[in-house]
């Protein structure tokens, strides 16, 4: 993917193109809302990388400019400021996604290729399938090889949301925010009990495990 | 120049004000006490006088000269109290009882004269009064003076006036004396304030407003102060108190941290290990400092704060079950059994976000000391004074008493609580979701003992209905 990295801290934005071209993507980075916007035009990004806070050009102030001239590249927000109402306004100015500083590489990496796979399927599906797993949006069914699964409605949500993500990795918040809608922190780590639930009824008795752990990441579901 | 203090005070200026009206509302009653005394005695003697001349004016013109000098010899004669006197047109007496016209430059046209008259008394001394006249000239030129001794209606006049202004002047007096006692009460007490207001500002936090008891308006701000400097007291120290915790809770993961990067590079330098696994662990560590201070800084926004952000309305209930139903998984793996109790219908007017939070804390918690086996509920009703209490009971050890209030203070964890994870801000958070929301955390005993359970903890955060 092509990726316009827009961060003010040049060591922060150097550590996340590092990070990013490790997984084999093309960064570009631009220091200001100024540069990133100039950066910007003409140019086709996958996804840009904003951080809220920056000298000339704030990133509200940018994305609101590239939403103007029509650009609709996602944009992952990235603040120092976290509370609930900031997000809000983050979302508002035309943000796609808002990641809090600071975060885990693992986190950024995740919700960019996210935001990007979001992009690719933007029509309305009414049937989900990884591998030998598929989902009936409409029916609210799910089967694995043939067999229903039978799941709560949680369960159906967290599983429609990785099937979303095939084979990307998934963070515990990207989980609890998008599945549960809750941007805290939760002492404990609900969110792999409630996994381990979800892996029990799609994996148990099946010879592939599909619904994968990834070390220092999150969650993956792999075809 | 600066006045002195007492004169720049708002109260004595006020009391200078109200003097003023004051003293006019009292001259305009003495000018008519006086005019209506003094001025009327005045008229009536000029009236007598005026009569006389016109009088004396008639008689000449009926009979010339001689029977006005006639007349006038014969009144002067008589015991009375007019003064009377005749001259030709330049001046020279011709009959009358006073030797001189006491006008001396006498225009032609009717003047009225205030003088002294010297007369001899009844022993011989001579006695000197007021008088007063009129001095006409007469059609043929004459000039007829005619006076009256007006020496008892001026004392009279006198008098009035004397009293009157004695009347301004202690009137005046005692005002000025009236304002002065007030302005020097009230700055008095504005002075014991403003003291006050400046030792909290040379950093004494201590120091607080004498309440008098007299319930007025002086009292009110002496409250209203002596309440703000004991939150500002309270902030400091909790800031304080927070600061000290915050170097020791982070000062020995930092130097863990610290100490683990140190030998990673030493083993790696001499070639003995991979220095992956350190870095994964100072990763790590890394992680738990950061968690640290989100919690704080959650905490000390929330109690900064005087509204929560983000406020919506939305049902106490559904919040529940959605937090319960986050944590149903976990509490079921530790074979806890979850109940909810969620009355139908509750408002709550707030942020969601952070009261989820502060419940999805308060279920962790019993989560987390409740033995194996145990319950957890999870109730919302409507109190009998209409606030909606949102309580988490479970069947764990509980707080003993004494050390209730001091749990929700920042990073305090019991001595039970050491082996467990957590931040010991849960609890913290809670409290200042809470007061942030004008409502209050209450943390009581639970079920009681059973079995050798118990005697479990009741944690409700109480909110006012929205």
């Amino acid at each position: 993917m092509r990726l316009l990295i827009v961060e003010d801290d040049r060591e922060a934005a150097q550590a996340m193109a590092t990070g990013l071209s490790e997984r084999g993507h093309e960064c570009e980075q631009a220091h200001d809302g100024e540069a990133g916007l100039a950066a910007a035009d003409g140019r086709k990004f996958d996804v840009m990388i904003v951080d809220r806070m920056m000298p000339r050009l704030d990133g509200v102030g940018m994305v609101g400019a590239l939403r103007r001239r029509g650009d609709a590249t996602p944009v992952l927000f990235l603040s120092a400021l976290g509370e609930v109402h900031d997000r809000v306004t983050g979302l508002n100015a035309g943000g796609d996604d808002y990641l809090v500083k600071p975060y885990a590489l693992a986190e950024l990496i995740a919700r960019v290729e996210a935001l990007a796979r979001r992009r690719d399927t933007g029509g309305v599906q009414t049937q989900l399938k990884v591998g030998d797993l598929e989902m009936d949006l409409i029916g609210r069914r799910v089967h694995r090889a043939g067999v229903e699964i039978d799941l709560q409605p949680r369960e159906f949500q967290l599983l429609e949301f990785l099937m979303r993500h095939g084979g990307q990795s998934v963070t515990r918040t990207m989980l609890l925010e998008k599945v549960w809608e809750y941007h805290f922190d939760p002492q404990t780590n609900v969110i792999d009990v409630h996994i381990s639930r979800l892996r029990a009824k799609i994996d148990k008795g099946f010879d592939k495990a599909m619904l994968q752990t990834v070390r220092g990441a999150g969650y993956r579901l792999e075809a | 120049m600066r006045l002195p203090r007492l004169l720049r005070t708002t109260s004595f200026r006020l009391t200078l004000l109200s003097l003023a009206v004051f003293a006019g509302a009292a001259s305009a009653f003495l000018s008519y006490v006086y005019l209506a005394t003094a001025g009327d005695v005045r008229n009536h003697a000029d009236a007598l006088v005026q009569h006389e001349v016109e009088g004396l004016e008639r008689i000449y013109a009926r009979g010339g000269v001689a029977a006005l000098n006639q007349t006038i010899i014969e009144r002067a004669s008589m015991d009375r109290d007019q003064l009377y006197l005749l001259m030709k047109a330049d001046g020279t007496p011709i009959s009358g009882s006073i030797g001189a016209s006491p006008i001396h430059n006498f225009s032609g046209h009717p003047t009225w004269a205030t003088f002294q008259l010297t007369e001899a008394g009844a022993q011989g001394q001579s006695v000197t009064q007021a008088a007063r006249g009129l001095e006409v000239q007469l059609s043929g030129g004459q000039l007829l003076f005619v006076g009256a001794d007006v020496g008892e209606a001026e004392a009279y006049v006198g008098r009035v006036l004397h009293a009157l202004w004695g009347a301004g002047a202690l009137t005046i007096l005692l005002g000025l004396l009236g304002g002065l006692v007030i302005s020097r009460n009230a700055s008095r007490n504005v002075a014991a304030l403003v003291g006050v207001i400046d030792q909290g500002r040379a950093g004494d936090l201590a120091a607080r407003a004498q309440v008098r008891g007299a319930g007025d308006e002086y009292d009110e701000l002496a409250l209203g102060l002596n309440d703000m400097m004991d939150r500002l007291e309270r902030s400091i120290a909790s800031i304080r108190h927070a600061g000290d915790a915050i170097a020791h809770d982070l000062r020995s993961p930092l130097t863990r941290l610290r100490a683990r990067l140190e030998a990673a590079i030493i083993e790696a330098d001499a070639g003995h290990t991979d220095p992956r696994e350190a870095l994964q662990q100072a990763l790590e560590d890394t992680d738990g400092v950061l968690r640290t201070f989100s919690a704080v800084l959650s905490i000390a926004r929330l109690e900064a704060a005087t509204d929560p952000p983000g406020k919506t309305e939305f049902d106490a209930g559904a919040l529940a079950q959605d937090v319960a139903e986050l944590y149903a998984p976990v509490t079921e793996d530790k074979a806890l059994e979850l109940q909810v109790d969620a009355a139908p219908g509750l408002k709550l007017r707030g942020n969601r976000e952070f009261i989820s939070q502060a419940v999805a804390n308060l279920l962790d918690n019993a989560a987390k000391y409740t033995p194996p086996g145990g319950a957890i509920r999870l109730a919302v009703r409507r109190r009998n004074s209409g606030d909606v209490e949102i309580s988490v009971t479970d069947t764990g050890p509980g707080i003993e008493a004494a050390d209730r209030e001091r749990v929700v203070e920042r990073f305090v964890r019991l001595e039970n609580s050491r082996h467990q994870p957590g931040s010991g801000l849960g609890l913290s958070l809670v409290a200042a979701v809470a007061r942030v929301h004008k409502g209050a955390l209450e943390i009581d005993e639970g079920p009681g003992r059973l079995e050798g359970s118990g005697p479990g903890l009741r944690a409700a955060l109480i909110f006012p209905p929205a």
